[in-house]
């Protein structure tokens, strides 16, 4: 007889810990792009060239869309990076409704504009995280004032961290 | 505050079908016979799940019922089948609905010995497993995206989406004579989902005779149930009819 409520109490606590249901989200939604800085050396006497990482003395990163009613592009008040020193690697979010974006760099005092055309994919999580978008990142434009060459490295820009762009001096 | 009333009146519940099991041993008169294959069948269904129903604010319904074979009083083919559905909202206002059917094979094994002196009893110790599916439809609305930095906001809806599950559940319980061929009970199961999302799909939050889409999860039911044994009418006239015989027998000698 002991033995049996003692059996039934077991069971019953197993039951009361495993019926807590877990209601908050608890994967990452945050879905960026990220991007590094290279510096290609040249060794005259081997003609080998190296790549190593670059450390920007000072950026200053701005999105800019495009005014719907009067065409023209303007600057997002909200700065992603505002006269960051020392910096080799940058997220940047790329637009949710639109299949480009634009950023406006500044490389110590030399400004360029990068334009990033993609794709967009609504992915549903669950019910407690509801949906993100995911990107596919087609082409990359980019003026060259301080930027020599760009390079696409991973086109999926989803939650995962991996290098998605390479920007070489 | 719901939830845990209905834990402990469960739980008060199976003390007091065990605390009966002493009282019935001396009310059954017929007792199973472990050499016959077939010892009838009982038809059951899970009072738990209709009151977490009724009494949990927690969106979900579910109700079951089963059909259990008693082979040799050692081995109980068992199929259930039932109706559930879900009508939940997440914090931010997701909705999903779903209501779907689904159905369980599968065997327990009564682990129940009893001593060579002690008399046969209806009461098992059960253990056993199952093999479950579902075919449902479901509904996620009310989605929405916004994005923070570019600025914009969209909801939509993913409406008729359809899943089939198959799950494996490892079920203990006990099931208990309390009334001659009345049964209550109560098992505890460990469900395992077999067939697992797909990448890009939108999952469902709740799968109808599993519960919550998580891989793997845990069920209980308190199983109330009638035993039908048409044989044993028969064996007992069979058993009145002998007897009469050797008592006219004896009264012709």
């Amino acid at each position: 007889m002991k033995k049996s409520i003692f059996i039934v109490f077991i069971f019953s606590i197993l039951l009361f810990f495993s019926c807590a249901t877990e209601e908050t989200c608890i994967q990452t939604k945050y879905v960026k792009l990220t991007l590094g800085f290279y510096h290609v050396n040249h060794n005259d006497t081997t003609l080998i060239n190296t790549t190593t990482s670059l450390s920007i003395d000072s950026i200053t990163v701005q999105g800019m869309i495009q005014d719907s009613l009067t065409r023209q592009y303007r600057l997002i008040d909200s700065i992603l990076y505002n006269n960051q020193k020392k910096i080799s690697t940058i997220n940047l979010p790329l637009n949710n409704f639109s299949p480009q974006s634009i950023f406006k760099f500044k490389f110590n005092t030399i400004l360029d504009t990068l334009t990033i055309y993609h794709s967009n994919l609504n992915d549903y999580l669950s019910l407690e995280c509801g949906c993100i978008v995911t990107h596919s990142i087609d082409t990359i434009s980019m003026t060259n004032h301080y930027i020599d060459s760009v390079k696409i490295k991973i086109h999926d820009v989803n939650t995962i961290n991996a290098e998605n762009i390479r920007l070489y001096k | 505050m719901q939830r845990i009333f209905v834990y402990i009146s469960s739980l008060l519940l199976c003390l007091s079908v065990n605390t009966s099991i002493a009282q019935q041993k001396k009310q059954i008169i017929n007792h199973p016979d472990s050499t016959r294959w077939l010892n009838g069948f009982t038809l059951h269904i899970d009072a738990a799940s209709i009151l977490t129903s009724t009494f949990m604010n927690s969106g979900i319904y579910s109700t079951e019922g089963g059909f259990q074979l008693d082979l040799k009083h050692k081995i109980f083919p068992t199929i259930e089948l039932g109706v559930a559905g879900a009508n939940k909202f997440s914090t931010d206002n997701i909705n999903f609905k779903t209501n779907g059917l689904f159905e369980r094979i599968g065997v327990d094994f009564n682990l129940r010995k009893n001593k060579p002196d002690s008399k046969p009893t209806n009461n098992l110790f059960l253990a056993g497993i199952r093999l479950g599916m579902s075919n449902f439809n479901y509904n996620v609305t009310n989605v929405t995206i916004t994005d923070n930095f570019w600025g914009g906001s969209k909801t939509f809806d993913y409406p008729s989406q359809n899943s089939t599950k198959i799950w494996y559940e490892f079920v203990v319980g006990v099931q208990v004579e309390v009334i001659t061929n009345f049964y209550m009970g109560w098992n505890i199961r460990n469900k395992n989902l077999i067939s697992k999302d797909i990448l890009g799909e939108v999952a469902p939050w709740y799968i109808p005779g599993f519960g919550q889409n998580n891989g793997s999860t845990w069920g209980f039911n308190y199983i109330v149930g009638y035993h039908f044994w048409p044989q044993k009418k028969a064996i007992k006239n069979k058993k009145i009819s002998l007897s009469q015989e050797i008592k006219k027998q004896i009264n012709k000698q």
